[in-house]
């Protein structure tokens, strides 16, 4: 078992010499205030989606739904900002309007005993319906737009160069950081991190140990719901708009959010640097855009470093009871 | 070694007939009961989205208050829009009324049942495809990827063989085998890479393929838009594939661009997959891959090789569905293709993934996609609705367990020696 991990640990640590050097590379001749802001800016939302699988499929259940949750915080996040005038009541609605979404797939998974990637592929096809429908039947439209988050600027450190578009950003980019390493602590550092762990591990041993398995996974769902919302309503609310055509313009980004932590192995800051990753070649592929590449080329780059990401790492070791179903002894 | 590779098949064996005969039944109720309870979820929608829009008389009241949208209404011109309004409004058998069921004049060639029998059409192969892939336990997303290779190369092809082939009936005959053939060819080496990903690297094949979905719209856009784009268009489309690269039609007006040819050939297509499941090797490989992984490896089965095999037939089954559209709907390749492939999706999960249940939910989904244009043009409904009602039946289909409590609180409870775990 032992042995197991530190397998574990150093090919981590590989994936992460090569991650950090694909990012020096593809961001090399690249790195000025605009690009940083850029990544900074479409980091956001697939962090945030990314902390939230973390701890659903820490404690046992795959939340492959993210995309759903993305979709419906983007749009209920325009409807109420555009409903009341405010920003943050619109964010606000927008979070919670997922983790409605993340309690009836709790309810599906652990009452009902759902596949947990069929109930996840629900989740998103149900979004994927319904805030266009729900743009169509109040607006006449799938697009819909609002008031966007106004920037807060923190004086003289936004100027430095390079990285002064860290101190120059939409409220969202700081929470980023903070819910990083807010996950991070909780997961490492307090018990109810060590549930978490034991429920997607071990379930029984955490039963034994008198802790509701059912319990552990609903809250850790739930999170997953909030924290997906935040970067739903993040991505519309910094522009102000939601666009319902096609994919929506959460476009995969549920999606990449599901690989980022995956080769981040389950750690919120592997994930946000991964994270950081597609953001820059997402910046990278915007600049390209307007250059030598035809832009539907380009727009491939990021699924396909999923793909060659996914085939070179592999599969990063899911918890054992990912997936799986428990049921108290005591019940 | 050889009498336990024997007993692990022999059990093997035992448990696919268990669970075959288990579900049958249990499914088609499952499936009814979550279909009922979508368009039960869906009516309170439409209701609640209509007290959100703003009109200026009401389409309905109900408890005294006035809704925009009537969920009786939107239903109904959704399944009978779908038939070409086939019932006689006098037949009112409640009432004591028996007046003949069809109305008047209805024929069942009209356009609308075009449209429907054209979408079941490609729902059939694309609903075979996921269910194919399904059934040996990979979670094939990318059907709607596949479909759009096979869609995109059948059409590139069949514009480049075209002129090489003499015209009439001859060229028919040799166009339209060939078009659907690269179509599946297509489609199959599409789903081969995350086949040969999964095998060979152990990468998810739920990510690959939703990602190569996404790899494969862009490319095709780039592909037309950049090297095959029709010069007059202001769409992204190529030119028409010549008359003898469409499939012809009988019985409807080829007007209608639906072809009982190519029905015929979606549902032969369900009893092959049918029988390739269960009387072949390759059926049985399949699917004791997709219930006990472990064990058929144990039992002999070469589950890299079985992988591979299953996406690329699954991917095969998508590109088919793809040459059908180009070669009966469209009649040349467009960007923005709809979303064949993730309705196959709904159409295998309702099936149970069985292909022959394939063949009875397909022309649901094919009523309801086409329900949903005549929604769109008769109702002020969002068309959208389709959806959002494919998201819940994905939903309540998931959770059988569900209905399963509430059958067993409704009937008296009888002890099931199967313990009732099942795949889904």
């Amino acid at each position: 078992m032992r042995e197991l991990v530190s397998i574990g640990r150093r090919r981590g640590t590989l994936v992460w010499i090569v991650v950090l050097a694909l990012v020096g590379v593809s961001l090399s001749g690249f790195v000025n205030k605009g690009t940083v802001s850029s990544t900074l800016r479409l980091s956001v939302p697939i962090a945030f989606a990314a902390l939230g699988g973390i701890f659903a499929e820490k404690s046992g259940v795959i939340n492959i739904g993210l995309e759903g949750h993305l979709i419906i915080s983007a749009f209920v996040g325009i409807y109420a900002t555009d409903l009341t005038g405010n920003v943050w009541i619109g964010f606000v609605s927008g979070v919670l309007a997922s983790t409605l979404l993340a309690a009836v797939f709790a309810v599906v998974c652990l009452e009902f005993r759902a596949d947990q990637i069929i109930a996840g592929l629900a989740v998103w096809f149900v979004a994927l319906g319904l805030a266009p429908f729900l743009s169509t039947v109040i607006y006449g439209s799938v697009n819909a737009d609002s008031a966007s988050f106004a920037p807060i600027t923190i004086p003289g450190l936004s100027k430095l160069p390079g990285v002064g578009a860290l101190f120059d950003a939409a409220p969202p980019v700081y929470l980023m950081f903070l819910a990083v390493g807010g996950s991070w602590y909780v997961l490492n550092r307090t018990a109810f991190g060590r549930w978490v762990h034991a429920s997607g591990e071990n379930p029984q041993a955490l039963d034994t140990a008198g802790v509701s398995v059912r319990r552990v996974r609903y809250v850790s769902v739930l999170l997953s719901g909030v924290l997906a919302g935040i970067g739903g309503a993040s991505l519309s609310l910094s522009l102000g708009e939601f666009s319902g055509n096609g994919q929506t313009m959460v476009d995969g980004r549920g999606f990449i959010a599901i690989v980022v932590y995956l080769l981040g192995n389950y750690n919120p800051i592997g994930a946000f640097l991964s994270t950081t990753l597609f953001a820059g070649l997402q910046t990278v592929q915007i600049q390209l855009q307007s250059g030598y590449l035809p832009s539907s080329l380009v727009q491939t780059i990021p699924y396909l470093t999923v793909i060659v990401v996914l085939a070179v790492v592999g599969r990063t070791r899911t918890p054992d009871a990912a997936g799986d179903h428990y049921e108290s002894g005591e019940e | 070694m050889s009498d336990v590779l024997s007993r692990a098949k022999e059990r093997l064996r035992a448990v696919l007939e268990r669970s075959a005969r288990l579900s049958a039944v249990e499914r088609i109720l499952i499936s009814t009961a979550a279909l009922v309870l979508a368009v039960l979820v869906g009516a309170v929608l439409i209701l609640v989205s209509g007290r959100m829009t703003t009109c200026t008389t009401a389409a309905a009241t109900y408890f005294g208050v006035g809704f925009c949208y009537d969920p009786v209404t939107v239903f109904d011109r959704l399944f009978f829009g779908a038939l070409g309004d086939p019932m006689n409004p006098l037949f009112r058998p409640f009432q004591g009324e028996f007046a003949p069921p069809f109305r008047k004049g209805w024929s069942p060639f009209n356009a609308a049942m075009a449209v429907t029998l054209r979408e079941t059409t490609v729902l059939v192969l694309t609903g075979l495809s996921v269910a194919l892939a399904f059934r040996s336990g990979v979670f094939n997303i990318g059907t709607q990827g596949q479909l759009v290779a096979g869609a995109l190369a059948s059409a590139l092809g069949l514009l480049v063989l075209a002129p090489l082939v003499p015209g009439g009936v001859m060229g028919t005959v040799l166009l339209v085998p060939t078009g659907l053939g690269i179509g599946a060819v297509a489609g199959g080496l599409y789903g081969a890479i995350p086949g040969v990903l999964k095998a060979y690297a152990d990468a998810n094949e739920v990510i690959t393929t939703i990602m190569l979905n996404f790899v494969a719209a862009q490319f095709a856009l780039y592909l037309v838009s950049n090297h095959f784009q029709r010069p007059d268009s202001q769409v992204v489309e190529t030119v028409p594939l010549p008359d003898g690269a469409t499939i012809p039609s009988v019985v409807f007006d080829p007007r209608m661009k639906f072809s009982l040819f190519a029905l015929a050939i979606a549902i032969g297509f369900g009893g092959v997959i049918y029988y390739l499941l269960r009387y072949t090797t390759l059926g049985y490989d399949l699917r004791t891959s997709g219930l006990q992984p472990t064990g058929a490896e144990y039992g002999g089965v070469k589950t890299k090789r079985t992988i591979v095999a299953s996406l690329t037939l699954s991917g095969a089954l998508g590109g088919l569905g793809g040459a059908m559209y180009v070669m009966m709907i469209l009649g040349n390749f467009q960007t923005g293709v709809p979303s064949y492939g993730f309705d196959g999706i709904t159409v295998a999960i309702l099936a149970g993934n069985n292909p022959l249940g394939v063949l009875f939910a397909a022309p649901l989904f094919g009523i309801i996609k086409s329900g949903a244009i005549v929604i769109d043009t008769s109702t002020s409904m969002p068309p959208q609705l389709v959806d959002v009602l494919r998201g819940l039946i994905v939903l309540f289909v998931a959770m059988p367990e569900f209905f399963r409590m509430i059958g067993r609180r409704t009937i008296a409870e009888k002890p099931n020696p199967d313990g009732g775990e099942e795949d889904a």
